[in-house]
């Protein structure tokens, strides 16, 4: 299909609109196609392996910031497919590390303005979110958290049980339960957004500054020719290029075998579930690392829940029966009046996790060949950031600042990141 | 869950193992320079396809296992106490 | 039979109930009450509660999503759209389904402010501007407005509401291992059950609804014969267990199959958790809806809804019909309303090109509009314009089921199946009862011979699908989702902006996201997408079935709490004296008895008494334990005499602290090791791991003694007087001379033989932990007391060992350390030996040795003694950049000052350095890096 309005343009950036809705409405005119389709190029001056949130932001802002308009994102099924469409949409930025909380609190600055950025309405709905403690030592990290979070001028405090019941009332803050609720985290600017609309605004945004989507489009090998990169073979033929970035999660480690870069990553799939609508009850993001579950209630009325990645490597995405009965004693074990709420679905989505719970960002060994992996279960928080931070790496070789923390090196040299401590299930 | 096929308990649900990672062999420490000491622990294969682990019967024999196991699928085509060696044939 | 006419809805419903009928399931010698939105009605037993409100006339059963529309019965089972009510305090009840008992107080879900005035219905003249997607497109700016945006959709949600105390429910669950699980007992099912059993298999057979049967329940007289031979066949067969309103939920690895089991007498749902060998899915075919205009108006069903009303529950759907048939079910459908007294006027044969263009009507169906152009007056339209198979077990299992066009369905590819999964029945093709049962038949025996490893293989007869017009969408608008509001309009306009395979379409629109899980939906919607794209229904392929088949409450995932605590033998003493629990893991332990400052003292000044009992604990026999010791500890410990005892730390091969504790050597060839109680199976199955995949040559066995002992702390300068009470001095003898600092005895205590005590000093103080036979440590503990009154004894809990332990200087793993700490991070450079050959994490600890610019572990004392910085306060470098951070402090009773540890950057580590530590309400304060050990640095008083 040949997409577009007539001159297969579509519209700049400020065509969605309450007027042009309405104008729209009463003329029955079509809207355009929110990207378009293109012919592959045989050469690009950068390939982008990965049609998610990371892959599309980094062509946006390579596009936009950089003038880099010759180049293509190549997603092997349809944009949004993987991780991206797949995760609970929770974002927040009280991490553990300095250079953790600086970097995720510029994501969710990014997140703050995306919908005006991109003209699409992403609908971030800060609601706050709460990481409730059970013990002494998961409050002590609360507090850690916290004294790093406002040294970082990141609103987090951590709050009693009496709060948290104002917040949350369905949450079981008695003494009585198994896991007394001792107090929790709480971070006003959390929340979660429609994932897939941040995916298709990125789309949009990307293919209004001229980057080509390409989507059921599979990297199946890297050319690599006297250490750097000079192209990619797809099932629709190769494409030579001198720049290209993995920006996959799940098969991260097996496409950047390709170019012969080993990886310190274990795939395994992360779970989750949503249950029927039921009416708006639950206010805020609701985590508890002790119990591995996390809760939002989205705008649909739905609970949307998620747990720690499975306990072993694995690519299917076929779930299982025990995460289904873990969340929901979980979940009954926090709000036990939810026991009659129905599940509906179950999903799953692969997680590249690394030794140090943090992402790997930059170059590589081979010349040309950057990666943006390793992001676990974090990675849809980091989109809008890590899309501007790559697009940076791309356009001049070099990694900003922000992202020196994340690089491939770190794990030959010894100098982990101490996101460990805080991130096991901290979403 | 999957079933794993202990070679001493029969095949039990692999919620009673814990997954000990690709199986690697540990590095001289005496000689081993840090590249090659840190590839041993943070680099593994992760292959989608067959694989070499090692998972623990924590909730069973308690033995250490080595099993090959098909990441995609689930398929397991061998396990063998990793000690021992023992393959368990005719266990069921 | 008893009819009452009505040609017009009018303001009082009327009832539509019919006189009998040859397969009802009501039992009309009795009646139950129940209020539909605050209104008593009554039905029978037997009724579902929206057959008992079709027979009381309602016809307006809930309001839609987005629109408000008002909409009636669709289908008429568990999958009904419009039948979705709050009951009592439970939400979303599949009203079509849960059957109707006394006092049910029913209400309809989503109407604002009632059910026959909504004022969202306003929302319809708004339709053309709320079209899909429109929420991404507006409420962009100003961004401030958003977060009220936001409330206000939210007011549109869908569904019934939860309340926070709900009515007590009971859960549970059971294992099972049939051989064959049967997931549907339509006739199919029944049959393939009946021929597994009788091969010799297990047999669990599943259906849905009510009764076995399936279709045939709500067929001709030969039907419900042939439904009585079938369900005699399996009540006669032993080895079948029928589970009725029951559903598999999903198809994991390797069989793995999740039932949920309702309608059980005491028990809410039951989640049933089957390992079967094999699988044979047996569901039948589900009735596919029509999209046209008008298609979701109160009186627009489809043909087995009418069938079911008429058949099962004797009701009349309506008194004017018209019928769009395209194959015999259709067909049979207009007999049954005949035969039910329903006027027919017309009925359309789309296998002749008849069909339905649009409905019209406002709050129910008034007149048809044919595809020839003619309009007739009607209130009900049944539709039969083709099947769905519910493939989802076998998507499940791998299977992708494949588009077979002249049948208009998707089918399954039994090439793709694998051995453990077979499909019998409608889902596989079409044919009459006698050739679906024979096909079932067939399975049910390859069932049991591929379950049982039986004799040969036999054959499994196939079924062809029959030919079916390809009938979707009219093409005149109309919903392809009920439950989510979305029309036909909508995924054209998806498409056509660019979300054009199945899977975007669906995430645009919500298509097939909503409580019916896309089982009426999904092939219309790739039907659609299908059209827009000018692709085939082949090429376009249908979405991802996921689990779970049917939606499952939490409460049935949940099962009965079942998550295990931890007590010692002196629990009750405990509880008798005032102890504030504490959760640590597992174990609950006492905190402190009232006073902590005053524990701290009585053991500085007397003696106290800690329950020690969640201390990691392994016995380890054999002539090669000195060589796993030194494997694991950074220390050494080749040199360990019998009866001494030593500490150690270990750590992994990427030199992070992993645990620490005392080993003592008790014999020859036996130690016994401690660890940290949060370490205690973390250790059992590092050190198993050591010797099963390392060194399996090492001759060594272990023993996990956690439990087996009760652990005693007996701490204070009269500690060894008191312990004196309680032993022989022939057997242990507890003199200085005798019973050195770092030296274990085994003897008898309280009595009690075969004790443990060592000599240690985790509190600074004189001190010896004993470890008694676990059911003698109440025993052990109360003579302790006893004796001990005179000498000023007192229990202590966790928090004053906390802070006697700080005094000391003692790092607390992962409190004083973390995930990525090295050992010359926590204060082990004296203990970690370099020169040893080989421990775990030698060569990092040698790097990091080297490179010399890891944090360090420091002493902490506040300037002004008075101020507790709370641990996790920051230090500050000048600039306000962070340097560590304060792992543990507390007010400290003997120095009467606060003291505290740091992890620290290395140039502010040296002792006397002067740091700013910012409490967390914003103040800073000064502080000095100290030696860890704030009392007694030398150690004087644990030599004693």
């Amino acid at each position: 299909m040949s997409g577009g309005n007539g001159n297969g343009r579509p519209e700049k950036l400020r065509g969605y609109s309450a007027w042009s809705l309405l104008r729209r409405g009463l003329t029955h005119e079509d809207w355009p196609r929110a990207w378009r389709e293109h012919e592959l190029r045989s050469s690009y001056d950068a390939v982008i392996i990965g049609g998610g949130v990371h892959g599309l932001a980094t062509a946006y802002y390579l596009a936009r910031d950089h003038g880099m308009r010759n180049i293509a994102v190549l997603e092997k099924a349809y944009v949004g497919g993987g991780g991206s469409g797949r995760n609970t949409a929770i974002l927040r930025s009280n991490y553990l590390t300095p250079e953790g909380v600086r970097f995720y609190d510029r994501s969710v600055k990014l997140y703050e303005h995306l919908a005006a950025d991109l003209n699409f309405n992403v609908m971030f709905s800060q609601r706050g979110h709460l990481t409730l403690a059970h013990n002494d030592a998961s409050l002590r990290t609360m507090h850690w958290r916290t004294e790093v979070n406002k040294l970082q001028d990141v609103d987090s405090e951590v709050i009693g049980p009496d709060r948290i019941a104002e917040l949350v009332p369905y949450l079981d803050v008695s003494d009585e339960t198994r896991y007394p609720i001792l107090g929790a985290l709480y971070h006003p600017p959390g929340g979660i957004v429609r994932h897939d609309a941040v995916v298709w605004g990125y789309a949009r945004g990307a293919d209004v500054h001229g980057a080509h989507i390409h989507q059921q489009t599979e990297v199946t090998g890297i050319d690599v020719s006297g250490g750097r990169v000079t192209g990619v073979q797809t099932n629709r033929g190769r494409i030579a290029t001198p720049v290209v970035l993995n920006a996959t999660a799940g098969w991260s480690s097996l496409i950047s075998d390709m170019a012969g870069v080993a990886m310190p990553v274990q795939t395994s799939p992360l779970q989750a579930a949503v249950t029927e609508p039921v009416r708006p009850f639950l206010d805020t993001v609701v985590v508890s690392g002790t119990l591995h579950v996390y809760v939002s209630q989205t705008d649909r009325g739905e609970l949307v829940f998620g747990a720690s990645v499975d306990p072993f490597a694995s690519y299917s995405m076929r779930g299982s029966l025990e995460f289904t009965e873990g969340i929901a004693g979980h979940v009954l074990e926090l709000m036990p009046a939810l026991h009659r709420m129905r599940l509906l679905r179950q999903w799953s989505g692969l997680c590249d996790m690394t030794p140090d719970y943090s992402p790997i960002m930059g170059p590589t060994p081979v010349e040309g060949f950057y990666v943006d992996v390793g992001w676990g279960t974090y990675g849809f928080k980091a989109g809008p950031v890590s899309g501007e931070a790559m697009a940076a790496c791309l356009a001049t070789g070099k990694p900003p600042e922000i992202i020196s923390s994340f690089g491939l090196d770190r794990f030959l040299s010894g100098r982990l990141v101490g996101e460990k401590g805080a991130a096991a299930v901290g979403h | 869950m999957m079933l794993l096929p202990c070679p001493w308990c029969g095949p039990r649900n692999a919620t009673e193992f814990r997954f000990g990672g690709e199986a690697g062999r540990r590095p001289d420490p005496a000689s081993a320079s840090p590249e090659e000491w840190r590839r041993y622990l943070y680099f593994h294969t992760n292959p989608a396809g067959w694989s070499t682990e090692t998972w623990y019967h924590g909730a069973g024999c308690r033995r250490f296992l080595t099993v090959e196991r098909h990441t995609v699928t689930h398929e397991v085509r061998a396990a063998r106490d990793t000690a021992t060696g023992t393959t368990g044939e005719g266990i069921s | 039979m008893s009819i009452l006419p009505t040609t017009r809805r009018t303001a009082t419903p009327t009832s539509q109930r019919l006189g009998h009928r040859a397969g009802e399931v009501i039992d009309r010698s009795r009646t139950v009450s129940f209020t539909w939105n605050g209104r008593p009605l009554s039905g029978h037993p037997g009724d579902t509660i929206a057959s008992a409100l079709a027979a009381a006339g309602e016809r307006v059963l809930s309001r839609s999503y987005k629109y408000h529309r008002p909409r009636g019965l669709l289908t008429a089972d568990y999958l009904d759209p419009g039948a979705f009510f709050q009951v009592g305090d439970e939400p979303n009840v599949r009203g079509a389904h849960r059957l109707l008992e006394a006092g049910m107080a029913v209400s309809s879900q989503n109407t604002w402010p009632s059910l026959r005035f909504d004022l969202k219905a306003a929302n319809g003249l708004a339709g053309r501007f709320l079209a899909t997607g429109f929420y991404y497109k507006t409420f962009i700016k100003p961004e401030p407005l958003w977060p009220l945006y936001e409330k206000v959709l939210r007011t549109f949600v869908h569904a019934g509401a939860i309340t926070p105390d709900p009515g007590a429910a009971y859960y549970d669950k059971r294992h099972a291992h049939p051989d064959v699980v049967v997931a549907g007992g339509g006739p199919a099912g029944m049959a393939a059950a009946v021929a597994a059993a009788r091969a010799g298999a297990s047999v669990m057979l599943v259906e849905e609804d009510h009764q076995l049967g399936g279709h045939l329940r709500w067929g001709d007289g030969a039907a419900l014969a042939r439904l009585r031979a079938l369900r005699a066949q399996v009540a006669a067969q032993p080895g079948i267990e029928v589970l009725t309103d029951a559903v598999v939920t999903g198809r994991f690895d390797d069989n793995w199959i999740p039932i949920v089991a309702r309608s059980l007498p005491g028990i809410t749902e039951r989640l049933v958790k089957a390992r079967a060998a094999v699988l044979v899915v047996a569901p039948g075919l589900i009735e596919r809806p029509y999209v046209f205009a008008g298609n979701d108006l109160p009186g627009v069903m489809l043909s087995t809804a009418a069938r079911r009303l008429v058949n099962l529950y004797a009701v009349r759907p309506g008194s004017r019909a018209v019928v769009m048939s395209a194959n015999p079910e259709g067909d049979a459908a207009v007999a049954d309303l005949e035969a039910a007294g329903v006027e027919v006027a017309a009925v359309l044969d789309a296998r002749r090109q008849q069909g339905v263009a649009r409905a019209h009507g406002r709050g129910g169906l008034r007149a048809v509009e044919t595809t020839d152009g003619r309009r007739i007056e009607a209130d009900l339209l049944v539709t039969a314009t083709g099947w769905t198979a519910p493939t989802s077990l076998l998507n499940q299992s791998g299977d992708r089921p494949v588009y077979d066009q002249a049948a208009a369905r998707f089918v399954p590819d039994p090439d793709r199946m694998p051995a453990n999964v077979l499909a019998a029945g409608g889902i596989v093709g079409d044919g009459t009862v006698d050739q679906l049962v024979e096909q079932a038949d067939a399975v049910g025996r390859e069932a049991a011979r591929r379950a049982t490893g039986g004799s040969a293989a036999g054959t499994v007869p196939g079924l062809r699908p029959a030919p079916h017009p390809e009938l979707f969408a009219a093409g005149t608008g109309g919903f392809v989702d009920l439950c989510e509001d979305v029309s036909a309009k909508d995924i054209t306009t998806a498409v056509a902006e660019g979300y054009d395979s199945v899977e975007l379409a669906k995430r645009y629109t919500t298509v097939t996201m909503g409580p019916t899980q896309g089982k009426l939906e999904t092939v219309n919607a790739v039907a659609l997408v299908a059209h827009a794209t000018g692709r085939s229904i082949a090429e376009t392929g249908t979405t991802t079935w996921r689990p779970v088949y049917a939606p499952v409450t939490l409460g049935a995932l949940a099962g009965r709490p079942r998550e295990p605590v931890r007590y010692s033998p002196m629990q009750p003493w405990h509880e008798r004296h005032g102890a504030t629990p504490l959760v640590a893991g597992q174990w609950i332990r006492p905190e402190h008895y009232g006073d902590p400052a005053a524990e701290v003292t009585a053991v500085r000044t007397a003696v106290g008494i800690i329950d020690v009992t969640p201390i990691g604990k392994l016995d380890l026999r054999g002539p090669d334990v000195a060589e796993l010791l030194n494997l694991l500890y950074v220390n050494k410990w080749s040199k360990l005499g019998v009866g001494r005892v030593r500490y150690g730390v270990m750590c992994a091969d990427d030199g992070v602290v992993l645990d620490d504790g005392v080993t003592g050597r008790l014999g020859e060839d036996h130690y016994l090791m401690s660890t940290t109680s949060s370490g205690a199976a973390t250790v059992w199955e590092w050190v198993e791991n050591w010797l099963q995949t390392a060194h399996p040559e090492w001759q060594v066995h272990v023993t996990p003694v956690t439990t087996a002992y009760a652990s005693i702390n007996i701490a204070g300068p009269r500690s060894r007087d008191l312990l004196s009470r309680l032993t022989d001095p022939e057997d242990v003898d507890l003199s200085a001379d005798a019973f050195g600092y770092m030296n274990v005895r085994t003897g008898t205590v309280a009595g009690v033989a075969d004790c443990v005590l060592w000599r240690i000093g985790f509190t600074g103080e004189l001190s010896y932990e004993i470890h008694v036979p676990a059911s003698y440590g109440l025993h052990a503990w109360e003579r302790l007391v006893a004796e001990g009154a005179d000498l000023g004894v007192r229990p202590f809990g966790v928090e004053a060992q906390r802070i006697l332990r700080l005094e000391k200087g003692h790092a607390i793993v992962a409190q004083d350390t973390d995930g990525l700490t090295q050992g010359f991070s926590a204060a082990l450079d004296g203990l970690i030996k370099l020169d040893k050959d080989d421990f775990v994490g030698l060569p990092e600890l040698r790097w990091q040795q080297g490179r010399d610019s890891h944090p360090r572990l420091v002493g902490l004392q506040p300037l002004d003694g008075t101020v507790v910085p709370p641990e996790a306060s920051q230090i500050l470098r000048t600039d306000g950049s962070i340097a560590g951070r304060v792992t543990s402090s507390r007010m400290s009773p003997t120095l009467g000052r606060a003291i505290g540890l740091a992890q620290i950057d290395p140039e502010l580590a040296e002792v006397g350095t002067r740091v700013t530590v910012r409490l967390p309400d914003g103040r800073d304060v000064a502080a000095e890096v100290t030696g860890l050990v704030h009392v007694d640095p030398e150690g004087e008083r644990q030599r004693v």
